[in-house]
């Protein structure tokens, strides 16, 4: 029935058909988190916002979840807003402060709801980081664009592109577990947090999830990035793209096993 | 009194508020010029659990532009532009 088609059809307005009276919306893979702290910040006493405009942060009480550290490490993280929605990401980011506007000690960590960003997240502390640092002075024109790429392959659920070879029925569950940019005086860093990280044990299991690791690096510095494949980016302030577990990032220079690629 | 003028109009809800999830992104006719997104990403996808690639997002990025209601406000949680003439909305095709 070609009317009833054409009735069906105009019943789905996407934002595209009408941006203010779009009736559907494009669901995200996984519902996110968006926080942000800055040494401006830090102990500041901001002033109070009506809760339901600025919901507090919330302090996990569950048994064996977060130690002190976490505790202290999550008080001067303010939690900006979660969304579910392609819509909705940009409706915060265009009315969010970008990366190269912002403080010289300062982070955005977009988390998936629920996982909050810290080592000691049931979800991140057997996990670790793909990260890179790149140096303010040459990369102040980049770093919006580099960031935006980040978090829209974060929302997309296309940083870890061996995703869908799961084995089992439901959805496949993704390795990542959230995504971060941090200013600092003299460089910036993006990291993608990864839920797991190989353990150098050299079983098959071990190596097969080293090698789902590698894909999210590689990704990272060449689709995400725009880096060539095999491009030397070491330099002064400047870093390769590289992974190290959280208990490595833990030790401080003892030995650590650290990934490049 | 100054309180006789009725109740205070509550604003329409957003589109956004109100607008359905989208179950089965094969079903979605898009407009000319505006690019669907990537049909390998979600062969095997499953209760909204889409994959969406960069291209596609990027489209969006002219045409939602309003404030969440829920964004606290910028100063209140200190993200305030260091250079005072930057404008929010910038909008554009971000490449």
């Amino acid at each position: 029935q070609e009317v009833d088609m054409q009735a069906q059809a105009d019943n789905i307005r996407t934002v595209f058909n009408d941006p203010k009276n779009f009736n559907v919306k494009h669901p995200l893979f996984s519902p996110w988190t968006l926080w942000f702290d800055s040494a401006m910040t830090k102990g500041r006493n901001l002033p109070q916002t009506p809760m339901t405009a600025f919901p507090q942060t919330p302090q996990p009480q569950t048994p064996g979840g977060l130690g002190h550290a976490a505790q202290g490490w999550m008080e001067d993280i303010k939690r900006v807003i979660s969304f579910d929605s392609v819509e909705e990401f940009w409706g915060l980011y265009n009315n969010i402060v970008p990366p190269s506007q912002l403080p010289p000690k300062a982070n955005y960590y977009l988390f998936k709801e629920g996982i909050i960003p810290a080592w000691e997240d049931d979800a991140n502390k057997n996990g670790g980081k793909w990260s890179i640092q790149l140096p303010k002075d040459k990369n102040r024109g980049h770093i919006d664009k580099m960031w935006l790429y980040t978090m829209l392959a974060a929302i997309g659920e296309t940083c870890d592109p061996l995703l869908a070879e799961g084995e089992f029925d439901g959805p496949p569950q993704s390795l990542i577990t959230g995504v971060i940019v941090s200013t600092r005086p003299q460089f910036y860093r993006l990291s993608i947090w990864t839920r797991t990280a190989p353990t150098g044990t050299g079983g098959a299991e071990d190596d097969k999830l080293r090698e789902r690791i590698e894909a999210i690096g590689r990704n990272f510095k060449t689709s995400v990035l725009g880096y060539a494949d095999a491009q030397k980016l070491q330099g002064p302030l400047a870093t390769e793209v590289e992974f190290l577990s959280h208990k490595d990032s833990e030790k401080k220079g003892k030995q650590t096993r650290k990934i490049v690629v | 009194l100054s309180g006789t003028r009725g109740p205070i109009v509550a604003p329409l809800p957003s589109a956004l508020a109100t607008a359905r999830v989208i179950e089965d992104l094969g079903r979605i006719d898009y407009p000319e010029g505006i690019q669907s997104p990537q049909v390998e990403l979600n062969l095997n996808a499953k209760h909204g659990k889409f994959r969406y690639d960069r291209d596609f997002l990027l489209q969006f990025m002219a045409v939602c532009k309003e404030k969440p209601d829920s964004l606290p406000p910028l100063d209140a949680i200190g993200m305030e532009p260091t250079d005072q003439n930057f404008t929010m909305s910038r909008g554009g095709s971000g490449r």
